[in-house]
């Protein structure tokens, strides 16, 4: 029920500061005015690098680079790095994993105005190849009383996901800009040891069925993207 | 602008917004799970049963009357366990063991949940006083509630 709730007011206050926006707008029409190729950007999700640096359970830190066609499709590579370091919470259970991982896909860019804000939806697909460790140095035969500690290290991991995404973007300052989405995570395959499933996916998070999880993308715009904008300025 | 701002702000705020559940399995319960039988048909046994594990001062079932079924741990890095049956009647004490030979495999749901040793079963037999037999059903021991062999008790007993 929280993840509807959270789905809905995300969803809600998008579409209300876009309609607002509307209202306002005078300017040009992207089919009017964007170019064939609108050039290339780069950028990098400061919500992996944050959680990172706070000593988060789990991160995923990424960076991606997209091309521009007409300021509508947006095809693109994200790529990162996944790290979990989990604890149990009631007893000395630890999850580690770190591994790289890759996502292809598109965006389509909804807003029509020429403005240099961007209200898009994409998909992806994700993929991830990686080891995981499980540890309990207290693992203990209640009965025979043995107690030996569980070093599981080294297990090995592969999953497949799709990935739904809704986002909006805005042009802070010349080449730079800054957007957020949120992720929906769909789990296609996933090849993992007998001993145990791992917590956390790289790329994915919270292993499961499904999943959600969100960016806050810091881009740039490099190439022609960057010359047009710097005019436009 | 100011639009603009406050809903990469929104966004922001329902990014924090995340929730954690703890999902452990509810059956998590490793155990050897035996089922009592005679001339062919599930049967219970009348008289009082205790069940202890050799090698332990641990007693697994301590007189149970009617037992028809039992569940009993294993160890976790042992090749074999041998379990001590021992039934009391009117007037008389018999005594079986039971034991059992397995590969262990160690098994975790998740960080929160405890971990465990799943088992394979290889080998089973018994010195037969009041069992006559013993057969696999289901060699791996693990959450499911399967029955996992099947004890023969000897006509009359």
């Amino acid at each position: 029920m929280k993840i509807f709730r959270f789905i809905f007011a995300a969803a809600i206050s998008t579409l209300l500061s876009l309609t607002c926006g509307a209202r306002e707008y005078n300017g040009p029409l992207i089919s009017d005015e964007a170019p064939l190729f609108g050039g290339v950007a780069v950028s990098a999700d400061l919500v992996g690098f944050s959680m990172k640096a706070i000593g988060g359970k789990f991160a995923n830190m990424e960076v991606s680079g997209r091309l521009n066609f007409m300021e509508k499709y947006f095809p693109l590579v994200e790529l990162g790095i996944g790290e979990c370091d989990k604890e149990g919470g009631d007893n000395s259970n630890k999850f580690h994993t770190r591994a790289p991982y890759f996502r292809i896909g598109a965006d389509y860019n909804f807003n029509r105005k020429f403005n240099g804000n961007r209200f898009f939806g994409g998909l992806r697909y994700g993929f991830t190849s990686y080891e995981y460790d499980f540890d309990n140095p207290t693992f203990q035969d209640a009965v025979w009383k043995t107690q030996d500690p569980l070093h599981l290290h080294g297990l090995n991991g592969r999953n497949q996901w799709l990935e739904l995404a809704i986002g909006v973007e805005t042009k802070l300052w010349s080449i730079v800009r800054l957007g957020w989405s949120l992720r929906y995570r769909m789990k296609l395959r996933q090849k993992v040891s007998e001993m145990g499933e791992p917590w956390y996916v790289p790329g994915f998070g919270k292993n499961g069925t499904t999943t959600f999880g969100g960016t806050v993308n810091l881009t740039f715009d490099v190439g022609k993207s960057a010359k047009s904008n710097k005019k436009k300025k | 602008m100011r639009k603009q701002t406050t809903y990469l702000i929104c966004g922001l705020l329902l990014l924090l917004a995340a929730c954690e559940t703890i999902d452990c399995t509810l059956y998590n319960t490793v155990g050897l799970k035996a089922r009592f039988y005679s001339q062919g048909a599930a049967v219970s046994i009348t008289d009082t049963l205790t069940i202890s594990a050799c090698g332990t001062d641990s007693v697994l079932l301590n007189r149970a009357v009617s037992a028809s079924d039992v569940t009993l741990p294993m160890s976790f890095w042992q090749a074999a366990d041998t379990f001590l049956l021992r039934v009391e009647g009117d007037g008389y004490v018999l005594a079986d063991t039971l034991c059992v030979q397995k590969t262990n495999t160690p098994h975790f749901e998740s960080p929160d949940c405890p971990s465990t040793m799943f088992h394979q079963i290889t080998a089973v037999s018994c010195s037969r006083t009041f069992i006559d037999s013993v057969v696999i059903v289901q060699p791996s021991v693990n959450f499911s509630q399967f029955e996992n062999i099947q004890i023969h008790l000897r006509s009359g007993d």
